[in-house]
């Protein structure tokens, strides 16, 4: 008697990841004192006031923004740790710090928050910090369904899932609560000051032509 | 002058480089990345796989792709579509960060045409050299090199001249036990996988501590047996080793006579350098070996080094087949089946070999063989590694649909918590073909400004029906065991870490670059030792034959210097 055969099992979902990471070696040691700094971002999570004065990559309007959409993104419903639990405002901070990061990746960002902006205007005639909290959820399910929404939706989710997810030394998963909330163990073993990201480029890749 | 000069040092080249620094000659190894030492590997995945710490980035080193579509051959640089063939660079090379399943091939392995006849549209080749000339250097990597794993007779194991391998088998999950007895419960034998993973402390490495991340990452215990950690601390001792990282050869040049006398790099600073030697090996991956040898053309070789009979960079091959997985949920478990599920430790070690000949009357390319014979290959049974990225990333699309919200909190909460998926992988012939190559692009050019690979990546629809009939046996192992949710990916993308061919070996130099030894047949000095050589890259991962096969030109260097 044959094999049996199994057309009708499905192919997965292919993960068309736009925000795969790439690298250039410069800055790294600006990404290293935002590092140092989104660790202690209390401020940055609980006060937007201060946000204008100590961000040297958002205007307010783009920090609240940011800090906004990260929330829909990995909200406070009880169900683990939400976007300023994780501090994941203070880990995008650091992205867009990182010298490792191509730049035209992190204008991408930025250009999401200004465009959620220009939107907000378009549709309900009011800065996107106006909006009423429904209104905003409403305006980010809309980015989901445009091409250009959808794909940095896309990056915003992958860098929330980075800050839940990588070594709370990069800023994020604060107090490592992402991995308690998952039940994951951590690799052995973990970076390091001395072994960071940012460490093992300088010295490992001495040379950029 | 040194006696020898090694371009690469990953799998192909660290045997050249053990065996002849040990015999007294005088080898150097220009390595194109960096020296990374043990302790500078961690299990960070900013580190490894978001920031790719390991590979050059793709806009100081490019490649093309030229991928088949439906119109026809599609051509994109990895700058744009981020996906290249560039694997560890570094000291060591990609050995660093395999998953190092060392499975040996088979003797039919090494004379396809003649056990199965051409095929339509396929460059089947013999290999030059028997299993039997084969066997002694395998057994020689699982010694030196140090594998681990236990033999068990079944109708394909292949002739050994040791009982057993030199290490006991790494602790597995007690998931491997699920597949073991359904495996049995289907007729399936289903048998451990040998790793090349040391599981007792040897010499200067210690055994691996089961970190749970191991493919992709860098080891922290030397238990893995790249390259970097089991042959070339004993090479550095002999004190006949120099080795120069950062350091990329560009062009080997010849003396008008058929030999070379020096290779060009350029050096960490990008300063061109020479090297000058009596023998060179050429290893630094299947297509950038190719690709040396097509950037060194000259007079004496206008079409690049080795290829005035045109077969450099012709027949890649890569590692045929895809994989699949199944999902156990815990509400579905008894309590005890739960606790062994959630057991942190990934290794399986559990495969399938009842198949790598296909004799199945309702199969059918088995209806098509004169014999009723087809050539099919190995199934690997895996648990999902325990890196959270990719389970994250997994989870960011529902039916298509980007994901967010509670949505998604709830969706990772229970794809971490509450289940545990366990997978396998499909290794099938690539068949060899007219469309699948190496040349020098055109246009794209590195950071130092030479062409860059464009490797096309044409394959053979036996490719697919060989591995969807693997991943279908794979998926009856896995309904036996209770697994939901199954899915199978076969298709004809080439995976990135699984290349060889492009000079292969073989007794016609109109159809081979190298010869039974792989020195070059148009060269007197020249050697090709990683997986450049093969014919046909066999139903496996092909590290562990690349090892053997270096140590056994290595064998014959130290005869012929």
């Amino acid at each position: 008697m044959g094999k049996k055969n199994f057309p009708e099992v499905k192919i997965p979902d292919t993960f068309a990841d736009i925000d795969k990471w790439s690298t250039n070696r410069r800055s790294f040691l600006r990404a290293a004192i935002v590092a140092g700094a989104a660790s202690q971002l209390t401020w940055f999570t609980s006060c937007s006031a201060k946000l204008e004065e100590a961000n040297e990559y958002l205007t307010a309007e783009q920090s609240t923004v940011l800090k906004s959409i990260l929330m829909i993104i990995f909200p406070n419903d009880g169900n683990g740790p939400s976007a300023d639990d994780l501090n994941t405002f203070g880990f995008v901070l650091w992205t867009l710090a990182d010298g490792l990061k191509k730049q035209e990746e992190k204008d991408y960002i930025i250009e999401g928050l200004d465009w959620a902006n220009e939107k907000a205007q378009e549709i309900y005639f009011e800065k996107y910090s106006s909006l009423e909290d429904e209104q905003k959820e409403a305006l980010v399910k809309q980015f989901t369904e445009l091409s250009w929404g959808k794909n940095w939706m896309s990056v915003m989710v992958t860098l929330t899932l980075e800050s839940l997810l990588l070594d709370p030394i990069y800023g994020g998963n604060t107090d490592e609560k992402g991995w308690q909330w998952l039940e994951h163990v951590p690799g052995l073993p973990r970076p390091t000051e001395e072994t960071r990201v940012e460490a093992f480029f300088e010295n490992n890749k001495p040379f950029d032509l | 002058m040194k006696d020898v000069c090694v371009i690469g040092s990953g799998a192909g080249a660290g045997p050249i480089i053990y065996e002849l620094s040990k015999a007294g000659f005088k080898v150097i190894v220009l390595e194109k990345g960096p020296w990374i030492k043990t302790e500078a590997f961690t299990k960070d995945e900013m580190t490894v796989t978001r920031r790719s710490a390991y590979k050059p980035n793709a806009i100081d080193e490019p490649q093309v792709t030229d991928k088949p579509s439906s119109s026809g051959f599609k051509a994109t640089s990895s700058v744009d579509s981020k996906r290249d063939f560039q694997n560890g660079s570094c000291v060591g090379g990609s050995s660093n960060f395999m998953s190092a399943y060392f499975h040996r091939l088979k003797p039919k392995d090494f004379r396809l045409l003649s056990e199965y006849g051409p095929i339509n549209g396929a460059n089947v080749a013999d290999w030059p050299i028997s299993y039997d000339d084969m066997e002694p250097y395998y057994t020689k990597v699982e010694e030196v090199v140090g594998v681990s794993g236990k033999v068990v007779d079944h109708k394909h194991l292949e002739p050994r001249s040791t009982p057993d391998f030199p290490h006991p088998p790494l602790i597995t999950n007690e998931i491997a036990d699920w597949f073991i007895e359904a495996g049995k419960n289907i007729g399936y034998n289903v048998i451990p996988a040998a790793r090349g993973i040391i599981s007792e402390p040897r010499e200067n490495r210690k055994a691996c501590y089961h970190s749970n991340y191991c493919g992709s990452f860098g080891c922290s215990s030397d238990g893995k047996s790249s390259s970097r950690a089991a042959l070339i601390p004993d090479a550095m001792d002999t004190g006949n080793l120099e080795i120069i990282p950062n350091s990329k050869a560009f062009k080997l040049e010849t003396d008008g006579n058929g030999k070379i006398i020096k290779a060009h790099y350029y050096n960490e600073s990008g300063v061109v350098k020479t090297i000058e030697a009596k023998t060179f090996v050429v290893a630094c991956q299947a297509i950038e070996s190719s690709r040396l040898l097509l950037m060194s053309k000259n007079e004496e070789f206008p079409n690049g080094l080795a290829n005035n009979g045109g077969q450099v960079g012709k027949n890649m091959v890569f590692a045929g087949g895809g994989g699949g997985s199944g999902y156990f949920r815990y509400d579905e478990l008894s309590p005890e089946k739960v606790e062994q599920a959630k057991n942190k430790n990934t290794f399986v070690n559990q495969c399938i070999k009842d198949f790598y000949e296909i004799e199945d009357e309702s199969f059918d390319l088995c209806k098509e063989s004169p014999n009723g014979k087809v050539k099919g290959g190995t199934i690997d049974f895996l648990i999902e590694h325990s890196a959270p990225m990719p389970k994250g990333i997994r989870n960011k699309f529902s039916d298509g649909s980007l994901i967010y919200g509670s949505e998604l909190k709830e969706t990772l909460k229970d794809y971490f918590t509450a289940q545990r998926r366990v997978r396998f992988e499909i290794f099938c012939d690539w068949h060899p073909n007219d469309d699948c190559f190496v040349t020098l692009d055109d246009e794209v050019v590195d950071k130092w400004g030479d062409p860059v690979a464009r490797v096309r990546t044409g394959f053979h629809q036996r490719d697919i029906q060989i591995g969807n009939y693997l991943a279908d046996r794979a998926i009856e192992v896995l309904q036996e065991m209770g697994a939901g949710s199954i899915t199978k990916s076969i298709n004809g993308n080439p995976p990135s870490n699984l290349i060889a061919g492009g000079c292969r070996f073989g007794n016609d130099p109109k159809t081979s670059v190298l010869d039974k030894n792989c020195k070059a047949h148009e060269v007197d000095n020249l050697y090709v030792t990683d997986g450049s050589f093969m014919p046909m890259g066999g139903s496996a991962p092909h590290t562990f034959t690349i090892y053997a096969n270096s140590f056994r030109v290595a064998e014959h260097l130290k005869k012929a210097l």
